[in-house]
């Protein structure tokens, strides 16, 4: 087990090393550099002088080729420095740091609510397998599941504020936040999530339930379930004790792999509500060529990824004893 | 038994039907996805001819002695014969037909509107201009206005218009074009690195394997959307090819893992062995022996990566990083900025939602159809 790590984790590394060579290798190709996006932006009586523009360069060490630049980015990361924003003249890590909280609370709430759903609709839905309401519901999910996520913010959107005003359009909290009690606070956030909640959770909550009947299907025609019903246990306790503990196993697996998009985001969904979350700052910092911002993004997108990923072989070998880690 | 007669018995034996022919008959089995099929053929059918279906330029028409064909202008704007212009029809073509050659004729697009700009009063003889902003509503929800000035028959909108006037059911039809063939092309694109790779690593394993499985594990690392932001950023005016380069260039690691697991399966099987051992080549070997029965279930993620690169197609035009055109994505944004105007959102939405839907269907079928754990009575 621990050579296993330790392997893994090495590959990681080396892993970890080329996607930030390549991601910086191609920002820094984009047209366009941090400098003169904000050119663009001022009045034109603004424009630096070649000096300026050289000696600006210089401080943000823009001067050198990219692979140079690299080299340095990569000594910083090493003594625990992500950078100063370009465009936002903040560090990287507060900026990551104030986005994390909004996003972490649409992401796990939308998590909880997927498990606490999705695993008794599963169930019931493989109990019922074939009669008509489980019909009507398995059709609803699979609706559900090819209804693409902006679409349907954009549709919530248009109904639950436009025409009947029953939800706020966008923003994370209201315009008199600051003079609200701590009760109205929770309450003005609550209200103001709900939408974007709904939007994060139907997709996964109708991919799980699906996952969850498809595999309990597959384990109620293994031989101990029949001993189970044989030896006169009732149904409820043979589908939630028998044969949902083993479909446990590849769902157990899943959570390791929806760690990345915990703190990832979603791009187009906090665009289209004005959600101050980590989707909106890459897409910001893409925008304005904010290499630091962008690069301290990678960064942690492709640690969680990884760490990820050996989460979920880990998890799968401590599921399911018949895994063994070293043979993978 | 003399040798002879073994070959004779084997020419009577009834050859079994090949692995596609026996897919085919197995997702032909499943009544909805082959509807969504039908409905995949349609919506091509629609994108293919959309010029035809809707559109301001004549199909054919008969001009000063020459047969010309306008209505290729949209597939290409060079397609559309310069005389045109040189005779300054100004995109006008029904007035200025019959004014300027009383007897040339045109057959006309079924629906008189553009995807790209506002059709004016009497541009059609006879039929209004189309409404702007707020008042254009789908014409079959229009209320008959006492206002309406003179003998002019309404204008159609079957989806409505923008704020600029331009026709919702023209953008959508001709939308149907560039997000189909951006779903076809960059699959195809993703399917053939894809399907490289995971051959290659799948047959030679080793140091191969090793390189090969990191450079996946690397794209696989990069979140999509981050990666596609990023390449379509180094062009500063991508075009819809560029578009098209960029999904499929994100979008094989699935494909390639899947063909990697099959080689791997494959490459322990009998008539490989047989192959190598007549001394087929290992070019061969892979691409004439092994990838024509791993392709089956390749096809599967393909089919869902159509679906995901339409997704992505209509995500990145709304976020106003593609192409200048119509699409689905675009009409979208408008819709995003104008809440009043719920047709923008509306039936662009719908659209999105039935091709992703059809695709997801197909896949689903395609994969009960090749995956043995499904097929052999693991139905219930």
């Amino acid at each position: 087990m621990f050579a296993y790590l330790v392997r893994r984790l090495a590959l990681s590394l080396l892993t970890l090393v080329l996607i930030t060579f390549i991601v910086y290798g191609l920002i820094r190709s984009m047209p366009g550099s941090p400098l003169t996006q904000d050119l663009g932006s001022l009045d034109p009586g603004k424009v630096m002088s070649e000096e300026d523009f050289q000696r600006v360069l210089k401080t943000y060490g823009l001067d050198k080729p990219w692979y140079e630049s690299y080299g340095i980015w990569m000594k910083n990361i090493l003594s625990g420095e992500f950078g100063r924003s370009f465009s936002r003249k903040r560090e990287v890590s507060a900026l990551i740091a104030e986005r994390l909280g909004p996003t972490l609370l649409l992401s796990i709430t939308s998590l909880l609510l997927t498990y606490l759903l999705s695993i008794p609709i599963g169930i019931s839905a493989a109990a019922r397998s074939g009669k008509l309401d489980e019909r009507t519901v398995s059709t609803v999910l699979y609706i559900l599941y090819s209804f693409p996520s902006f679409v349907a913010a954009l549709f919530l959107q248009l109904f639950l504020a436009v025409r009947w005003g029953w939800l706020p359009l966008c923003y994370m909290t209201s315009d008199n936040y600051s003079e609200l009690s701590w009760a109205g606070k929770a309450m003005d956030i609550f209200w103001h999530a709900l939408m974007p909640v709904i939007c994060f959770t139907y997709g996964s909550l109708a991919y799980y339930s699906r996952f969850i009947k498809s595999n309990m299907n597959e384990v109620v025609r293994q031989d101990y379930i029949r001993t189970a019903k044989a030896k006169g246990l009732g149904p409820v306790r043979v589908l939630v004790l028998h044969a949902f503990r083993n479909t446990m196993i590849p769902f157990v697996t899943q959570l390791g792999l929806m760690l990345p998009a915990l703190f990832s985001g979603a791009i187009i969904i906090e665009q289209i509500f004005v959600w101050p979350g980590m989707g909106g700052l890459f897409f910001d910092a893409v925008r304005e060529r904010d290499y630091p911002t962008i690069m301290g993004l990678t960064l942690m997108f492709s640690v969680l990824t990884l760490l990820g990923q050996l989460l979920a072989d880990v998890l799968y070998a401590v599921a399911d004893p018949r895994v063994r880690l070293e043979n993978k | 038994m003399a040798p002879s007669d073994i070959t004779a018995e084997l020419k009577h034996l009834k050859k079994s039907p090949g692995f596609w022919k026996e897919t085919w008959s197995r997702f032909r089995k499943r009544k909805l996805a082959v509807t969504a099929l039908l409905f995949v053929i349609l919506m091509g059918l629609a994108g293919l001819f959309s010029p035809a279906i809707v559109g301001a330029k004549p199909v054919v028409c008969y001009y000063k002695g020459h047969y010309y064909f306008p209505a290729m202008g949209y597939y290409n704007p060079t397609w559309e014969n310069p005389v045109f212009n040189r005779d300054k029809f100004r995109k006008r073509y029904p007035v200025n037909l019959k004014e300027k050659d009383p007897n040339s004729w045109a057959i006309w697009p079924l629906v008189y509107q553009d995807p790209v700009r506002r059709i004016f009063e009497n541009e059609w003889p006879g039929r209004a201009g189309n409404p702007t902003s707020e008042d254009g509503i789908p014409s079959w929800l229009r209320k008959p206005s006492e206002e309406t000035p003179s003998q002019l028959l309404p204008a159609i909108n079957l989806f409505g218009t923008t704020s600029n006037g331009i026709d919702v059911f023209a953008q959508m039809v001709h939308g149907t074009r560039s997000a189909l063939m951006i779903g076809f092309v960059s699959m195809g694109i993703a399917g053939a690195i894809g399907i490289l790779v995971g051959a290659l690593a799948g047959y030679f394993g080793g140091w191969v394997d090793a390189v090969l499985s990191r450079a996946i594990e690397v794209v696989m690392c990069i979140p999509t959307l981050v990666l596609i932001l990023a390449l379509l950023a180094i062009v500063s005016r991508p075009t819809i090819w560029h578009m098209m380069a960029v999904i499929g260039a994100t979008g094989w690691t699935g494909i390639a893992r899947l063909t990697r697991a099959e080689f791997l399966r494959l490459k322990q099987s009998d008539f490989v062995a047989a192959a190598q051992v007549l001394g087929v080549s290992r070019f061969r070997i892979i691409f004439r022996h092994i990838l024509p029965n791993a392709l089956a279930p390749v096809l599967v993620p393909i089919t869902f990566g159509i679906a995901s690169a339409i997704l992505i197609e209509s995500g990145l035009r709304f976020l106003s990083f593609g192409p200048e055109g119509p699409s689905w994505g675009s009409l979208l944004k408008e819709g995003r900025s104008n809440y009043e105007m719920w047709w923008l959102i509306v039936f662009p939405g719908l659209g999105i939602f039935s091709a992703v839907l059809a695709y997801n269907l197909i896949g689903e079928g395609l994969q009960e159809a090749t995956d043995p754990r499904l097929r052999d009575g693991g139905r219930d």
